[in-house]
């Protein structure tokens, strides 16, 4: 059995469709911001693969980066959205 | 790859894909905060399979915190509107100042960390230098039949996505 880079773009493109749509199927605000965590999860997993096969001798930590700080944009953004929509409920 | 990483690859795959249709289900923010949580371990795993092990540890963090927002969100509007009263409002400008230092405090830690940070320069792979020729030929030439899967993929679940968004609104 092996994983090549096919079955990780397959991988990340099935978790931006997911996230994609969460974040249109789900009516309240706070519901449809659980898709932005799976896009952006898909995304980071197709640069951290990216870089695992097309640098075999070189360094994959470009594209580790770019992941983890997708990791960390997507946290920032549901914490942003999750504040935003308990401030519209309370006025 | 070898056989172990590749299972591990797709076991998480299938966690972090049914951990996405579980939040997209799912009723109630608790279990969708939890689900949430499963979406963030297989992200994880998928991670350590493709040897970023750090990355993983940054990912189960942040994904942590994203289902502790989800399934805390109702309790915090509860919170708000509970706060009309004079202590429980005290309480709560205190907790948003903490929060507001912390944002600070992490602003100022991802500053440093870029300031001292040593990142990678990759000049050179195995299709040439690092440049949009090389990257070009290695989408379109040489992974040329994945790049357009996934072309069509994405373009399946956009019309999808933007169907069932006509679909939803026409109900309304």
């Amino acid at each position: 059995m092996s994983a090549g880079l096919v079955a990780v773009l397959f991988v990340a493109v099935a978790l931006v469709a997911v996230g994609a749509f969460i974040a249109v199927w789900k009516r309240d605000l706070t519901a449809a911001l659980a898709g932005l965590p799976l896009m952006f999860g898909g995304a980071g997993v197709a640069f951290a693969g990216v870089s695992r096969f097309a640098a075999p001798g070189g360094p994959p930590a470009l594209g580790q980066g770019v992941s983890a700080l997708l990791a960390v944009a997507a946290l920032a953004l549901v914490a942003l959205g999750v504040g935003i929509a308990g401030r519209g409920t309370s006025r | 790859m070898d056989s172990l990483h590749a299972i591990g690859f797709y076991v998480s795959a299938a966690i972090s894909v049914g951990g996405g249709l579980a939040v997209a289900f799912l009723p109630g923010r608790g279990s969708r905060g939890v689900a949430l949580g499963a979406v963030g371990v297989g992200i994880a795993g998928l991670y350590l399979s493709l040897n970023a092990g750090f990355t993983a540890l940054v990912a189960l963090v942040c994904y942590a915190g994203c289902a502790l927002l989800m399934a805390t969100s109702q309790y915090r509007v509860m919170e708000t509107v509970v706060a009309d009263e004079p202590g429980a409002r005290r309480a709560h400008n205190f907790y948003r100042q903490v929060g507001a230092v912390a944002a600070g405090g992490l602003f100022v830690l991802l500053a440093y960390a870029a300031w001292r940070g040593r990142f990678a320069h990759p000049t050179f792979f195995y299709l040439g230098a690092v440049n949009s020729d090389s990257v070009g030929r290695l989408l379109f030439a040489h992974d040329a039949l994945a790049a357009e899967a996934v072309g069509v993929l994405v373009l399946v679940a956009l019309v999808g996505a933007t169907a069932v968004w006509r679909v939803r609104d026409r109900g309304r």
